[in-house]
């Protein structure tokens, strides 16, 4: 088991820079997540800490040691692809055993490891069997169980659950959960799911363009998120965001008035100074909006479609034209008139000045 | 018949008829010559002849021999090569790759005579490049024409040079639809380049190869022009006579078609039950 830092890492594709100095401390132990949008560097970053891909800038090290010029082989790492990348010539036992046999590892330990990793993954009556005669999910579990047998001090997951049906997915999720917590091990996974990263991180990486926006454990970045990128990722159904304007700033705070309907003004205990005058976002999460005269200020909104799904309710909605979702627990009838009325609560709302920076 | 289908048949009857013409009626028609006495006008129905003849044959003996001794050396020596070509091609290390897939596929195109002239040149024992190159480190030059060994290496040379890089393209098609993530996943297994080749590349390979095995065993029991063009119809002596050269003499030069048939048959019966052993010795473990 080991941690890694990252130091100013930098990753060029020819003239195509994919990450800007990325800076990261990842303790022994620790199942850390890479998230972010399609294209934002994740894979890259994970395929440079497991040595296929070269860094063109900065150090990546692992239980303190640099390993930029170390051998992929030599990391002591594990990857499970997103393909799976399984061999499709061998059966399960031999993609387990493989690895070790080619490198000499005694008999009876292959063995026991193989045997050890097909127990915890449940994939004993699969020995045999090649890859092209399992589904997507046994496919995983052996490349999972791969993994396993290798003993590394750090697990390397790429979008590992990305090829499953929903329901697979949540069921392999739960199993690698348990799986971190059985082995201890160092784990980072990369998902472009922001609830995979939620239900499984002890930290969570944002990435966007190549660049950390924010790192935290998963409620930090849903309590206190550092920009309106991480703000809109983490949290589903994504945060609203309504156009604002600073009306005044007083010892209390800021007060926004919303672009949208005037009438709506909330202030915010942030010891910042904005301009009054300037454009800001308001942010507030569709799970946080309350009965009518129950908040700072009452919002109402046009109702386009709404969502029962027992026990929640989604209202989609729109003020002046600017959408936004609210959601209603155990409401069987929100949204069945063509008004709504909620009620904002300013100690739930976020500010966001207009280079989606955190007013705070 | 459907109208559709008349109409449909009326199209095709064009390629039908050249088929039948120039491909299925010579099988059937050689088939039943291979039973008659050709050399008598009229040719008569004499089954015996043409196929007795065949097995108490020393010069039919003779070009099977050679036949099976290009066919043992050349194909596994030129399918090495091949694999060797197209992973060399694969290489993302390889810059101008567009390039040397032209060059590998090349001989290919080349018309037979004009290599067969080229070859005859190189190899020429006076003033031929070879010798020269083998003068320089002092070795004797050889008599590629004359000497019956070096005339079967030159054969066997020669059909190498041309049908490697085809095959070569072949591999490496297979070669590309191996994913690159099962290197990696090996590589991070700590499985070391050489060994990713024998238990990966090749084992994934096996039925592209064994395609090319196939083809190759299929194309060498015709072989005709190299022996025909570059070794003086199958010179010296007969040292280089393969049973297509044979075929040939017997129909074309002798007119002896009946016995030509016989051996033709004798071919394409060979040439199956070899690919039908590779097949088998290459299929699948159960
Ligand atoms: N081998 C490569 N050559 C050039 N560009 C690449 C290469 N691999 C990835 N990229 C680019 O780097 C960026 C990040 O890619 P990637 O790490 O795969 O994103 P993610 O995994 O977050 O979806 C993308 O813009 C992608 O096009
Ligand atoms: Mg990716």
């Amino acid at each position: 088991m080991a941690g890694l830092t990252l130091k100013n890492v930098i990753k060029r594709f020819g003239a195509l820079q994919v990450i800007h100095g990325a800076d990261l401390e990842i303790e022994d132990g620790e199942f850390v997540v890479f998230v972010g949008p399609s294209g934002c560097g994740k894979s890259t970053l994970l395929r440079m800490i497991a040595g296929l891909e070269d860094v063109s800038g900065g150090e990546i090290a692992i239980a303190g040691t640099v390993v930029n010029d170390v051998e992929p082989s030599e990391r002591h790492i594990a990857m499970v692809f997103q393909s799976y990348a399984l061999y499709p010539h061998m059966t399960v036992r031999k993609n387990l055993s493989f690895g070790l046999t080619m490198n000499g590892n005694p008999k009876a330990d292959t063995e026991r490891r193989v045997a050890h990793a097909a127990d915890i993954l449940q994939i004993g009556e699969l020995m045999d069997r090649r890859p092209g005669q399992l589904s997507g999910g046994q496919r995983q579990r052996v490349a999972i169980g791969r993994a396993i047998v290798r003993e590394p001090q750090v697990f390397l997951f790429d979008e590992p659950l990305s090829n499953l049906d929903a329901e697979l997915r949540v069921q392999m999720r739960v199993e690698i959960s348990k799986l971190h917590k059985q082995l201890g091990t160092t784990m980072i996974y990369v998902t472009h799911d922001q609830t995979e990263a939620m239900t499984l991180a002890d930290k969570i990486v944002v990435l966007r363009s190549g660049r950390i926006e924010q790192v935290g454990a998963p409620l930090d970045l849903y309590d206190d998120p550092a920009n309106q990128f991480v703000a809109g990722f983490v949290g589903s159904p994504k945060m609203n965001f309504l156009k604002a304007r600073i009306d005044a700033v007083s010892a209390d705070g800021a007060t926004a008035v919303l672009a949208s309907d005037p009438g709506v003004k909330i202030t915010l205990p942030i010891s910042g100074r904005p301009d009054v005058g300037s454009s800001v976002t308001l942010g507030i999460r569709p799970e946080h909006f309350v009965d009518a005269g129950a908040g700072d200020a009452d919002l109402t909104v046009d109702v386009d479609v709404a969502e029962h799904l027992g026990h929640t309710s989604y209202v989609y909605a729109a003020v002046s034209g600017e959408p936004l979702i609210i959601e209603r627990p155990e409401s069987r009838h929100a949204g069945s008139q063509d008004r709504l009325t909620v009620g904002v609560p300013s100690r739930r709302c976020f500010l966001f000045d207009a280079e989606g920076q955190r007013l705070r | 018949m459907r109208l559709n289908n008349r109409i449909a048949y009326a199209f095709l009857a064009p390629y039908l008829l050249i088929f039948a013409t120039f491909w299925l009626w010579p099988i059937i028609s050689s088939f039943l010559i291979s039973f008659q006495n050709t050399r008598v006008n009229p040719w008569r129905f004499a089954p015996s002849m043409n196929w007795g003849r065949l097995v108490g044959d020393p010069a039919f003996y003779n070009a099977l021999y050679n036949t099976l001794i290009i066919l043992v050396i050349q194909v596994p020596v030129m399918i090495a090569l091949a694999t060797v070509m197209a992973v060399f091609l694969n290489s993302p290390l390889l810059k101008a790759r567009p390039l040397y897939r032209f060059a590998f596929f090349a001989p290919v195109v080349v018309g037979e005579v004009a290599y067969a002239a080229v070859f005859r040149l190189m190899f020429s024992a006076d003033f031929g490049i070879i010798n020269k190159i083998i003068g320089t480190v002092g070795l004797s030059p050889v008599s590629w024409f004359d000497n019956g060994t070096a005339a079967m290496a030159l054969v066997i040379m020669a059909v190498t040079w041309r049908w490697a890089g085809y095959n070569a393209i072949i591999i490496l098609a297979g070669l590309q639809s191996i994913p690159g993530d099962v290197y990696e996943a090996a590589t991070l297994d700590r499985v070391g380049k050489v060994q990713q080749f024998f238990h990966i590349t090749l084992p994934l390979l096996k039925p592209i190869i064994l395609f090319c095995i196939v083809l190759s065993v299929i194309g060498t029991m015709q072989l005709f022009a190299e022996p025909f063009l570059i070794t003086n119809r199958g010179g010296p002596g007969g040292a280089t006579e393969t049973l297509g050269l044979l075929l040939y003499r017997q129909g074309f030069t002798s007119l002896n078609f009946g016995y030509a048939s016989a051996i033709a048959y004798t071919i394409a019966a060979l040439a199956v039950a070899i690919s039908l052993l590779n097949l088998f010795f290459g299929r699948e473990a159960k």
